[in-house]
């Protein structure tokens, strides 16, 4: 199977090395694709520096649009999965064969990294839980998604998903909502417990004073899905069929 | 207005007839210099042509007013008046949003393009080095 690691990047001139590092350690034969949303600091030379490909965005497209271009790259370049795996080193790589598994076993199109189905490692302010469960019940409710850590933004994706992804993805905060959109699809979604590491430089890209406009904002998202279409449901029961 | 619900005030319906008129001077002024596009104009001309004709036969603007039971034309008027900027501005946000469609696939595109260019570089410039070594 051709794994394409995708390493979404803004600013991160000094967590990339030790990111790219336990990449190497973990996923030798993985290929690994930073793309550099647009940063002011040396994220791009950074990364060439350490021999990965490198996607220079001319225009900081957000975390979604950038996920979106390593998507594309990925369906481009005939890989068989794209893994997410964010550059700011809160990614632990060491569970990343166990996230390809059900990937490999043919069991799902999406594998989640959630840190919730097991309790270890740093898993994120109190606040920020109840967040997170209110967002699996918003999905639960909304399309029967049964997934525990839908933030989550360590995420395998198989061929199917992948190309899907690749001609629609969300714009921003596009974790939970692409979630939706995949159950939308029928696509199969399973969940491998990971631990998650604190930041080790820099700042989150959610904010606290963003937040509420975040949980608003994937709260409209959700409430606002595509309709189904009877075309896509039937593509979508036909290749279940097969 | 003391004898009654009747007409707009003359005054009114003049200025409201030059506004109009010089808006659609302006907005035709714009497409021919190329500096609006006629698609996205559309809704500006037909809408501005309307409210014109409202404006220039406010028995028209009189009849709407019954129909909606409103009671003063001027107040159909300007509930017209609202609804016709509102039209105008869902039409401009439904432009700006395709075009920030448009603009995310193009940066895209841009970075993956550059990603290739760049790889063809190395390509190229490891390639004679090997014809030198065989």
């Amino acid at each position: 199977m051709r794994v394409l690691v995708v390493v979404p990047a803004h600013n991160e001139e000094r967590n990339l090395p030790g990111v790219v590092e336990s990449l190497r350690r973990h996923v030798p034969d993985w290929d690994v694709a930073v793309i550099n949303d647009a940063s002011t600091d040396r994220t791009s030379d950074v990364a060439r520096e350490l021999g990965v490909r490198v996607l220079d965005l001319p225009v900081n497209l957000g975390i979604g649009g950038a996920v979106q271009t390593g998507y594309l790259f990925a369906r481009q370049g005939g890989y068989d999965a794209a893994v997410q795996f964010d550059g700011d080193g809160q990614h632990d790589a060491s569970f990343l064969k166990a996230l390809l598994a059900p990937l490999e076993a043919g069991s799902a199109d999406l594998v989640i990294g959630s840190r919730f189905l097991q309790s270890a490692g740093f898993r994120s302010t109190w606040a920020r839980r109840i967040g997170i469960r209110y967002l699996c019940w918003f999905l639960r409710l909304r399309c029967g998604a049964r997934v525990t850590d839908p933030t989550s933004g360590m995420r395998a994706a198989g061929k199917r998903a992948l190309d899907d992804f690749a001609a629609h993805y969300p714009s921003d905060y596009a974790e939970p909502e692409s979630i939706a959109l995949c159950i939308r699809k029928r696509f199969a979604i399973a969940e491998i417990p990971v631990c998650m590491l604190e930041r080790r430089h820099g700042r989150s890209s959610i904010g606290s004073l963003r937040t509420l406009y975040y949980f608003v904002k994937v709260s409209l998202a959700l409430l606002l899905l595509p309709p189904v279409t009877r075309q896509a449901d039937q593509a979508a029961s036909a290749s279940e069929r097969t | 207005m003391s004898a009654g619900p009747a007409t707009l005030p003359l005054e009114l319906q003049a200025i409201s007839v030059g506004v109009l008129l010089g808006f659609l001077v302006v907005v035709v002024h714009l497409v021919r210099r190329h500096k609006l596009s006629l698609r996205d104009s559309l809704l500006w001309l037909f809408s501005t042509a309307l409210a014109l004709v409202l404006m220039a036969f406010p028995m028209l603007l009189q009849r709407l007013a019954a129909a909606l039971q409103v009671e003063v034309p001027s107040n159909a008027f300007f509930a017209m008046a609202f609804l016709y900027t509102l039209a105008n501005l869902l039409v401009l946000t439904l432009g700006v949003s395709a075009g920030a469609v448009r603009a995310r696939r193009l940066t895209q595109e841009c970075a993956l393009l550059r990603g290739e260019i760049e790889q063809l570089r190395i390509q190229i410039a490891s390639k004679p080095k090997e014809k030198t070594e065989t």
